[in-house]
């Protein structure tokens, strides 16, 4: 009975072994693959953006990351020109496979100009930039709460990214925000660095690997725009059709890293003080006594930093009456900022008949409250594919706009965009308050024909008062919410709040998609998640295995002793027994 | 540099098994089928254990200790025993000395054990860039469990295969037994309960593996003198 038993036990046991062993080593792999990850410092990045304008290459063209780590553009003194590393300039260090970390506290922007100038290689650039600058660090102050430090890397800052947004730059660049553990890094690297030993396989070090694919062209990159109409009232026997004021904004963003572009001031500040004005005339038009004699217009753009060329298909989709029926349009861009001055800029000239009268009306509430507004004209130059306001996106089809804005000058193609240093720390709640009342009781103003009486529609105190708490939350949401256009999916959450939140203030709202034409093409692949693993020197593991010999070795001559006796270790060597050893 | 790495590990991890078999008289003898046969009996035994383990145990979300749950394994734990049992005396062994089936039953067990444990997680994460010490411990602690199963293998053939041993040393030899066989659920205890970190765990296994080691030597060396 026993050996049938033990027969049938052994057909078993093969097929019970291979099962059991195949779920040890399924358990074992997983158990291994968490183990894994405890040991490598992951950091999220930003990667710089890359874009052909008119088929010439911009930004960052690569992604795909796998090098070693390094502080210095010229830790071995690589022929800077720096004058202190012109000693040893022959020996310039090939940087070609290694990853510069820069923190931007101590970035020589002079030497990164030069760098990138020459188009010298590298392997990869992190820049480390403070983590005021990260948009998901947004406290709920609703002040402008910086420091003047802050405002000098904030500087710097701006001038790196139009460097790298204009730069062809053959090797990745990301950004990533300091934190303990990249610190940790940093500093280890570092102190590598003034031993002034390359980091290479060699001598050990951090190796940064992102494993991102090949960017990919985003293919007809779609902008949508956003219009509210609020329409006036009618008096029965007028057939005229009521004139129309429009209030403009647009939303979307640019900058050096698309995954960072939350535009607080450019233009988040403008959307919110538009979404402000939209909810306070709601209020007054839903009681037909209180409703003006004017349809109002709400525009929510896209394309901005393209030109506005969001607003030029906007303005191309209006029918001819909606057309000559708008009076006046008034775009509002960055009015976020603690500044006590704000400018009109028009480009029709100041002594134009409209231009006077909507400049008076703003000045007019501006004295009340204390703010400082100017006129600026610039002529559009029709040849000029550059437009540099939105209003003049009106102006081209004859329409009188202006632009309210806090920026003197008007801003070079993709400059003052919304990019890295623009957030929420930099952004001045109370500002956008003033300016929301400023627009809002200039428009009350010429719509009830109070010009230049000195009422208070939007009373503080009053149910009219502007909502800080309102404009908080959405400048918060804005602030944390990426909205480069080529990057916004059709239906992405942001443009359907917005489209709610329009909804609820205005009578129809209508969305509008296009694809953005012009010269641009992006790529995507603008966040990804960088590794940093802590590797061993190929010398260290020459030492180890030395070691692991040595013990072996020690091992065996210890078991043979043990239970063989001294003489058969010796006789293993085959050495004549020496009589010393005999004797012992 | 990587392979490299693995390398090393996999020496530190699997070579002292292949040292104790050609170092010890066991090559001489050909015992190399006894351990096979022991390798194989361990499979066995751990598939057991996997299936206790899967019906009787929670599964735990959270990493800490649970003094029942804990109780619970270890009482699985013993079916080690009972394995090692199956595989000291009803396994028929070509006819070697009982000195020597001990030691290659337990070089088997363990061997087994470190190819089953240690060999997948080495081939996974050795050849990864990060460098951590983590494998090199490991192939102390493989050590370590080399030394502890032939410990326990060696305590088994006194408890299960000789038969005239001094009455006086059956109390010892089945405590040392005892805590040998609960060696896994020790430790287990040490990392979790107490939070001792991987390096401190790994020292104290070494140590009480050659203290364990050293005690079942001693006490070996006390039941052949009578029968000698």
């Amino acid at each position: 009975m026993g050996s049938s038993e033990r027969k049938s036990a052994g057909v078993l046991e093969p097929t019970m072994y291979t099962a059991s062993m195949m779920a040890m080593v399924v358990l074992i792999v997983l158990a291994a693959c968490a183990d894994l990850c405890n040991g490598v410092t992951v950091v999220d990045v930003y990667r710089l953006v890359q874009y052909d304008l008119a088929g010439v290459p911009f930004g960052s063209r690569f992604a795909s990351l796998n090098h070693h780590a390094a502080s210095s553009l010229f830790s071995s003194g690589a022929g800077s020109g720096s004058g202190s590393g012109g000693g040893n300039s022959a020996a310039a260090a090939d940087l070609s496979r290694t990853v510069l970390i820069l923190p931007l506290r101590e970035l020589n922007l002079a030497l990164i100009r030069e760098y990138i100038g020459q188009r010298k290689i590298l392997g990869g650039l992190l820049l480390l930039l403070p983590s005021i600058f990260n948009p998901k660090n947004v406290d709920n102050t609703g002040e402008a709460d910086h420091t003047p430090a802050e405002d000098v890397s904030r500087d710097i800052l701006v001038e790196l990214e139009q460097l790298l947004i204009h730069a062809n730059i053959p090797y990745p660049v990301y950004f990533a925000f300091e934190h303990d553990d990249i610190n940790a890094v940093l500093v280890d690297v570092k102190r590598n660095d003034v031993t002034g030993q390359p980091a290479t396989a060699t001598t050990g070090g951090y190796k940064l690997v992102v494993a991102a694919p090949e960017p990919r062209k985003i293919g007809s990159p779609a902008i949508t725009n956003i219009q509210g109409w609020l329409p006036g009232l009618k008096a029965d026997a007028d057939s005229n059709q009521l004139p129309t004021i429009a209030i403009v904004a647009s939303y979307d963003t640019f900058g050096a890293a698309p995954a960072l572009s939350v535009g607080s001031d450019s233009n988040g500040s403008g959307v919110v003080a538009l979404l402000e004005i939209a909810r306070l005339f709601s209020i007054l038009y839903s009681n037909p006594r209180t409703r003006g004699r004017y349809n109002l217009l709400f525009g929510l753009t896209s394309g901005g930093p393209y030109n506005y060329n969001g607003t030029y298909k906007w303005l191309r989709s209006f029918d001819q009456r909606l057309r000559e029926s708008i009076d006046y349009a008034i775009c509002l861009n960055s009015i976020g900022s603690s500044g006590d001055k704000l400018w009109v800029h028009v480009s029709k000239p100041p002594e134009n008949a409209y231009i006077k009268q909507i400049f008076e009306g703003i000045s007019s509430v501006a004295e009340e409250l204390g703010l400082e507004v100017g006129l600026k004209h610039k002529k559009i130059n029709i040849s000029n594919p550059r437009v540099a306001w939105e209003h003049e996106q009106f102006s081209r089809i004859r329409v009188t706009a202006a632009t309210l804005s806090e920026l003197s000058v008007a801003p070079e193609l993709l400059e003052s965009t919304g990019g890295l240093s623009d957030n929420r720390h930099f952004v001045n709640e109370a500002s956008v308050v003033r300016s929301v009342k400023l627009v809002a009781e200039s428009l009350a103003r010429h719509i009830y024909n109070q010009d230049g009486k000195n009422i208070n529609v939007f009373a503080d105190d009053s149910s009219l008062a502007v909502n800080p708490s309102y404009i908080r939350s959405w400048l918060n949401l804005l602030s944390t919410t990426p909205r480069v256009a080529p990057f916004l999916t059709k239906n992405d959450p942001l443009i359907m709040a917005l489209k709610k939140e329009l909804t609820e203030h205005t009578v129809e709202v209508n969305v509008q998609h296009e694809v953005l034409d012009g010269l641009f093409t992006f790529y995507d692949s603008t966040s990804s998640q960088l590794h940093i693993y802590q590797v061993a020197s190929v010398t260290f593991d020459l030492l180890l295995l030395l070691v692991l010999g040595s013990y072996l070795i020690i091992l065996f001559s210890f078991l043979v002793v043990t239970t063989r006796g001294l003489d058969d270790l010796i006789s293993i060597f085959r050495r004549p027994p020496s009589r010393k050893v005999k004797t012992a | 540099m990587t392979v490299f790495h693995f390398f090393n590990c996999a020496i530190l991890t699997f070579g002292p098994h292949a040292v104790y078999y050609s170092a010890t008289p066991l090559s001489e003898y050909d015992t190399l089928g006894t351990s096979i046969k022991a390798a194989v009996v361990y499979l066995g035994t751990t598939l057991v254990k996997l299936v206790c383990l899967a019906t009787f145990l929670k599964v735990s979300e959270s990493d800490s200790f649970d003094p029942y749950q804990e109780l619970l394994k270890a009482l699985i734990g013993f079916i080690d025993v009972a394995g090692l049992y199956f595989a000291l005396t009803q396994l028929t062994h070509r006819n070697i000395s009982q000195n020597h089936k001990f030691q290659a039953v337990g070089l088997g067990w363990a061997f087994a054990d470190s190819v089953l444990h240690r060999l997948a997680p080495l081939w996974v994460g050795a050849r990864g860039l990060e460098f951590t010490w983590d494998y090199i411990l490991q192939g102390l602690e493989a050590n370590a469990n080399l030394v502890l199963s032939i410990s326990l293998a060696a305590l088994g053939s006194l408890m299960w295969l000789r038969k005239n041993k001094p009455k006086t040393l059956i109390p010892i030899i089945y405590t040392c037994a005892g805590i040998v066989a609960t060696m896994p659920s020790i430790t287990s205890y040490l990392r979790r309960g107490l939070g001792w970190q991987l390096p401190k765990v790994v020292g104290f296994e070494l140590f009480t593996s050659l203290v364990m080691a050293f005690i079942s030597w001693q006490l070996f060396a006390a039941c052949q003198r009578p029968s000698s």
